[in-house]
This record gives structure tokens, C-alpha cells and sequence, in this order.
């Protein structure tokens, strides 16, 4: 307080200097004369309108030229303006904590601080948070609406690639024979449902409540039953794992949480798209390895190789590339699946029966020639 | 009260009066590019702070018979308006995803009509973020501030917008309008009421060939910055004459050619970056594949591409360089340039009208102002 007063007496208010006052309640245009004595005081023809301490008073924006004041005890938006530069310079001196609050140096800092806590936080979350939440939610989602996304997935399926099944009898007798062979094997209830599309593409899928899709496509680069025995145990090993709704829950956490993460920045859509196709793939090759070794643990107990769909794979790819096949860049290198599977056959013994007869293995590569679905 | 230096409707009119703008353009250009700096920093958190600072700067800079506002919001509570729009967004979004997922078990992509409930819900947000924007807008001590509802306004953007698409854009002007009478009709200054006068008819007679050339411009590229440039300005110089604040009038004399240049000097900047960018992109590629030992060709061929970590991280940089410098280009075109051509055509009429005017309405939360950030929608 005392300093206060000093540094009003050692300034003399200058006198005469007027300023424009705003009473906060009215916008009618005031010229006042400000008086400088142990607080501001605002005066109108003598008349004392309004009293500001100097701890009180605040800046408030203003163009280039203009001194504007608010004060914390009057009404929020009561303005003093003062252009008189000297009297200005009087006034900054008199107000220690006039620029208290507007965020500083010290300001930025905390928010930069925040941010990256922030955003280190939503990277730990996307990298460990979210897998541990979608190997968790995934058991308690009820099967009931597992299978309706699967019927939702398969209707679009149909949409973009083919609504075409194959049904040719005899090939229908020999899928079905294999597929309930590996379905036993795998230990896996009848509530699965298989069958083959007519699209060219090489493919197969599963899809949420028990679906198996093998594209036709695939079926003619195959050059044996264990190859295609191995295709579809591989698929009912993401069914028996749940992969799609693991993968569904992942994969919209991890957008969520990335979009958060980048917001606003104008063309960040490309760079939210290619850090969670990192993340997301990266999460995928784990399904696959797994189902691999599903597919390898069915094979083993048929007492068939895994070895030829480890072939049939390398066929499709190609050394690494990956020509026009969805499923390879979320998988892992071909080679490498192939050389794992290899080695798993050589350490077992593998004697039962094969699992089609030539006749059937035929009639199997032919399930699409039949009446059920017309090729062009 | 013994003032009596205003009097309302006297016989003798003060002139007009001009709008100026006061801000240096070196002064707006470093607080955008160091905001871009701590957007690229802050992982794009900043954003809620460097909007609050370039508001208060093209605001407080902006001269109205000698008197600058005042722009009151603080980046905090955009922060706080986001957060607390996520917690409602996130519900509604895994609600979207389940009816989503019934009516696509009824029919294959029956889901897209639902995209209709964002687009309410976008309508809404650009209402609430007006009216945040408004009550934190002071002039003289008072405040501007906002009453009427978001749903409504929704409605009535969504109905509107349903008419335009059935007319192929005919009916954009008559939308405009209709919508502009309900904002203006809710906006009031203290105790004095807004209103729009502009019509749809009028707009639309400005600019008419604008709609007779947008289809052209789909094709020739070139002439697309010009249409657009040239519909802007029309747009702008209509809404601008058409607002009223009690007996206070504006009126915008910007010519349809105003903006043209500002348009071409995104461009003309959007390609130099891009050049620059591509150069970097390319650079780096030569760098890794000599790392790598491998020729370009086999980089390429082989996918490493794809799974060369060094490489995507470098391009990731300069994307991100890229695109917060394209960011600084638009603040400072598309933003400051714009508002200071526009304001220098702005004149206001009967200002006296407005001399006495008594502070009312109360502040408004930035809710408005979250979920248009979070539904990535933008509007006045």
C-alpha cells in the first residue's frame, strides 16, 4: 500500500488528461477525468463515478494506441480507455498486476506441457490400453449380436464382390465333407456356416458369428485338398478367436482416439489414416500369426501338413509383393508363414488319410462350373 | 443522462461511417505461424488458444466510429466446451453405430440416411458456436448476445437444405436468407434488436450467372477460384447490407471482383508448397534407398516403401510441415486478408441509433463451439 502511494505521488496525474469511460451497464460514451490518488478514481464533472484499486485493475484488449482497463470489482464490462500516452505510462506503473490474466510465457508452457502428457497418455492407451480392451469386451459381447453383424458384413460382402454361391452338388458334398472334417478338428459346433463365392478374386474370410467365405478365385490356384484344408482352418481360427469383434473394437478405439489426438490440424486426415493403418495392421499380424497356429494345431490333429497352405499363400502373393490381394498387407510376409509352417511339419508325425479323394478334390475345384452359378 | 450530444433522428445526419482495421498484417502473420509452431508441438491441443488470439486480434482491431470491440472468450473454455461435447459425441456415436448396424441387417447400406442426424447436429453446432462467439463480443461496454434454439434452427438449415438439393442449388440464396432472418432475429446488442432485411431474390439477382457458370467451372478448373471468388463476395456484400441492429444499418460495397486475388494466392502458394513438398518427399526417397542400397526402382517395386520405418516417419515431418504451412497461407489470406478487404467496404448508417443502448443477456458456453470442433463443421 505504501509503495502505492509513493509511486502516486512520485507521478503526478497529469493534468487535464481525459479518458473514455464505459460504466458496464450502459454504452454510452463517458469522458471522464481519471484521478490518480491510492486508487483510481473516475471522475465526471467532479462527480466520483467509480473508485478502482490499482491491485484490481486489469488490461483488457485494445488496438495499437489505446490503454483499456477493466477492474475485478466492478461490473465485467466497465472500460476505462486512455489514449493519453503519459498518463497511460503513469497508470502501468501504478497496476502490478495488470497483465495477470492474460496467458503469458508461463501459460504456454503449461499447455504445452499438458498437451504432451496428453498425447503421450492417448499413445500409451492406443498402443497397450486398447488391445487389452478388446481381448477383454470381446468375450462379453453376446453372440446374438455377434451374428447380426456378421449377417450386416455379409450382405455388403455380397454387394461389392458376388452374390453368386456355388452349389454344384458333387463340389458341395466334397466342401462340406472338409469343412466338417477341419470344424471337428478344431472343435468348433455345427452353428458354422461355409460356402464358396463366385468372384475371381483370391480370397477367403471370416466374419463375425460363424461365417466362412472362400472365393473361387483362390479355389482354382489351388493344387491340392491340404491346401485348402489349411485356408479354412486358418479362417476358423479367427472365427474361434473372435478376431473380427476383437478387430472391430480395436480398430474404431484406435480411431477414436487418434482423431483426438491430431483434431484440427487442416490435411491431418491423411496422416490419422496412415498412423492408424500402422497401429491397426500391426495388431492384425498378431491375428494372423495366431490363427496360423490354429490352423497349424487342426492340420496336425487331421494329421495333414500345413506346409501346402503355406505354398498356396506364396503362390497367390508372390515373393512379398502383393498384387491385388486384401488380405496379404495386414498379414504377415508369405515367405515367412510359409517357412514357420514347414518347420511345425517336420516336427510331427503326419500319417491320417487325406482328407478328400481324388474324385472329390475334383469336383471340388468344379463347385462353381454347375448349374448353381453361371461364370462369364 | 444530461448527454444529450446524440439526438436520435435529428434533422441534421451525421455522415456515414466507414469500418477501418488498425492490425498490422506482420503482427497477425507472426502470431500465426507461431501458433502453427505450438499447434505441431501441442499435437494440435493448441488450437483451442491460437483461435481465442486471432480473434481477439482481427476484433480488437477493428475501428467502429473510433471505438475497437473487445473479444472476451478464452482459449480454456473451448477447451472445456470440447470436452464436455466429446462426452456427449461418444454416446451418440456408439448409439449411431447400433442403429446402424439394425438397419443395415434390414438392408445393406440402409445406414447413409443416418449421416441426415450429423448433419442436424453439425446445423446445431454452428448455431451454439454463434452465439458463444456473439456473447463474448463487446463494444462500448456492452455486449452482443443471442436467444432462440439450436433444434429449430437445425430444422429449419436441414428443410432449407432439402429444397436447395431438389432445386440443384437454385434455392441457395433463399436458404440463406431464411436462415439469416432467424439468427438476426435472435441477435440483439444490449436491448437492442437485430434484424436481416436482406432477400434471396436480391442475392440472387446480383449473381445469377454465377449459377449458370458453377456447372461450367466442375469442368474448366481454372474458372472454378473466379466463380467461387466472385459468389463470396456477392455473398458477403449482401449479408453484410442486409444486417440491422434497431435503427443502426450496415451496408458493404465490396465489388464481385474483391476477392478473385486473395483466391489465387492460396493457389499460387498451395502449388509452391506443394513443389516444395514434393522435392523433400523426393529427396528423402533418394536418401533411404541409398541407405538402403537398393535402386529406386527395386525400392519401389520390392513394397519396402511401405515398411520402411525412417521413410514414412520423414514424410510424415514433411506432410506435417505442409500442412501447418498451408495453414498459416489461409489464416493470413483467407481470414485476415479477407476480413480487411471486406470491413474497408463496410460502412454503417445511423450509428446514433445505437448511442444509448442498456447491457443485457447473459453469457453463453463454448458447447456449441465443441461440437463444431468435434463434427469438424465451420460457420458464421
Amino acid at each position: 500500500m505504501t509503495l502505492d502511494g509513493d509511486a502516486a505521488d512520485a507521478a503526478p496525474p497529469a493534468p487535464g488528461a481525459t479518458a473514455i469511460y464505459f460504466d458496464g451497464t450502459s454504452n454510452r460514451r463517458r469522458v471522464v477525468v481519471p484521478k490518480l490518488s491510492d486508487a483510481l478514481e473516475i471522475r465526471e464533472d467532479g462527480e466520483r463515478l467509480a473508485r478502482w484499486a490499482y491491485a484490481d485493475i486489469r488490461r483488457a484488449d485494445s488496438p495499437a494506441g489505446l490503454l483499456r482497463l477493466s477492474c475485478l470489482t466492478a461490473p465485467a464490462l466497465a472500460r476505462l480507455e486512455i489514449r493519453d500516452e503519459k498518463l497511460a505510462a503513469t497508470v502501468i506503473a501504478l497496476c502490478r498486476q495488470l497483465d495477470e490474466n492474460l496467458p503469458g510465457r508461463k501459460g504456454v508452457g503449461a499447455i504445452v506441457g499438458w498437451s504432451l502428457a496428453a498425447a503421450v497418455s492417448i499413445v500409451l492407451v492406443v498402443l497397450f490400453g486398447v488391445p487389452l480392451a478388446a481381448d477383454r469386451l470381446t468375450p462379453l459381447v453376446p453372440a446374438s449380436f455377434e451374428r447380426r453383424l456378421g449377417d450386416v458384413a455379409e450382405a455388403q460382402v455380397k454387394v461389392i464382390f458376388s452374390d453368386k454361391r456355388c452349389n454344384n452338388p458333387a463340389g458341395q458334398a466334397a466342401f462340406e465333407k472338409l469343412v466338417g472334417a477341419l470344424r471337428q478338428s478344431a472343435g468348433l459346433d455345427k452353428s458354422v456356416q461355409s460356402g464358396v463365392l463366385a468372384t475371381q478374386v483370391a480370397n477367403a474370410f471370416a466374419l463375425p458369428g460363424g461365417k466362412v467365405y472362400l472365393f473361387d478365385g483362390l479355389l482354382a490356384k489351388a493344387e491340392s485338398a491340404d491346401e485348402v484344408a489349411g485356408v479354412l482352418a486358418h479362417e476358423l481360427g479367427h472365427l474361434r478367436h473372435r478376431d473380427s469383434m476383437r478387430e472391430l473394437i480395436h480398430n474404431g478405439g484406435t480411431a477414436f482416439l487418434i482423431g483426438l489426438l491430431f483434431g484440427d490440424i487442416t490435411g491431418s486426415g491423411a496422416l490419422i489414416f496412415a498412423s492408424r493403418t500402422l497401429v491397426t495392421s500391426s495388431y492384425s499380424r498378431d491375428a494372423e500369426t495366431n490363427a496360423d497356429s490354429f490352423a497349424i494345431e487342426t492340420m496336425h490333429r487331421l494329421g495333414r501338413p500345413a506346409k501346402p497352405m503355406g505354398e498356396l499363400m506364396v503362390r497367390v502373393t508372390g515373393n512379398e509383393g502383393g498384387k491385388g490381394l486384401s488380405i496379404v498387407s495386414s498379414h504377415p510376409l508369405s515367405e515367412g508363414r510359409l517357412a514357420r509352417m514347414g518347420k511345425a511339419d517336420a516336427g510331427s508325425k503326419l500319417n491320417g488319410a487325406p482328407l478328400l479323394s481324388a474324385a472329390e478334390w475334383r469336383a471340388l475345384k468344379g463347385i462353381c462350373a454347375g448349374a448353381g452359378a453361371s461364370k462369364l | 443522462m444530461n448527454d444529450m450530444s446524440w439526438t436520435p433522428l435529428g434533422p441534421p445526419q451525421p455522415p456515414p461511417m466507414p469500418v477501418a482495421f488498425s492490425g498490422s498484417r506482420k503482427e497477425f502473420f507472426r502470431l500465426v505461424a507461431r501458433g502453427a509452431g505450438l499447434e505441431l508441438v501441442t499435437v494440435g491441443f493448441y488450437r483451442f488458444w491460437l483461435v481465442t488470439d486471432i480473434r481477439r486480434h482481427l476484433w480488437s482491431n477493428t475501428q467502429i466510429d473510433g471505438d475497437a470491440p473487445e473479444y472476451t472468450g478464452r482459449g480454456k473454455e473451448l477447451l472445456i466446451g470440447f470436452l464436455v461435447a466429446l462426452a456427449i459425441l461418444v454416446p451418440i456415436y456408439l448409439g449411431y453405430f447400433l442403429i446402424g448396424i439394425e438397419a443395415e441387417h434390414a438392408k445393406a447400406f440402409a445406414s447413409i440416411p443416418l449421416v441426415a442426424f450429423f448433419y442436424l447436429f453439425g446445423q446445431f453446432a454452428i448455431y451454439r458456436a454463434r452465439r458463444y462467439r456473439l456473447t463474448r463480443t463487446v463494444w462500448r461496454g456492452v455486449r452482443f448476445w443471442m436467444s432462440g434454439s439450436g433444434w429449430v434452427y437445425a430444422l429449419k438449415a436441414a428443410l432449407w437444405g432439402l429444397l436447395v438439393l431438389a432445386t440443384l442449388g437454385l434455392a441457395l440464396p433463399w436458404r440463406e436468407a431464411a436462415l439469416e432472418r432467424y439468427k438476426m432475429r435472435h441477435s440483439y446488442y444490449g436491448d437492442l434488436q437485430g434484424s436481416f432485411e436482406g432477400r434471396g431474390w436480391e442475392f440472387f439477382k446480383r449473381g445469377w450467372w454465377l449459377w449458370l457458370l458453377a456447372p461450367f467451372a466442375m469442368y474448366a478448373v481454372f474458372l472454378a477460384p473466379f466463380v467461387w471468388a466472385a459468389f463470396k463476395a456477392v455473398e458477403w456484400r449482401w449479408w453484410l447490407s442486409g444486417i440491422r441492429f434497431g435503427g443502426v444499418r450496415l451496408e458493404s460495397t465490396l465489388r464481385r471482383s474483391a476477392l478473385i486475388g486473395l483466391y489465387w494466392k492460396v493457389i499460387g502458394w498451395t502449388v509452391l508448397l506443394g513443389i516444395v513438398f514434393g522435392i523433400y518427399a523426393l529427396l528423402c526417397t533418394l536418401l533411404v534407398a541409398s541407405m538402403d542400397g537398393s535402386s529406386i526402382e527395386d525400392f519401389f517395386k520390392a513394397e519396402s516403401a511401405a515398411k520402411s520405418i525412417p521413410w514414412l516417419v520423414l514424410l510424415g515431418i514433411g506432410y506435417l510441415a505442409f500442412a501447418l504451412a498451408m495453414n498459416v497461407v489461409m489464416r493470413v489470406y483467407l481470414m485476415r486478408d479477407l476480413w480487411v478487404r471486406v470491413l474497408s467496404t463496410t460502412i454503417v448508417h445511423n450509428l446514433q441509433a445505437a448511442a444509448d443502448v442498456t447491457a443485457r443477456g447473459e453469457l453463453a458456453n463454448a458447447l456449441g463451439e465443441g461440437f463444431a470442433d468435434g463434427l469438424d463443421v465451420g460457420g458464421f
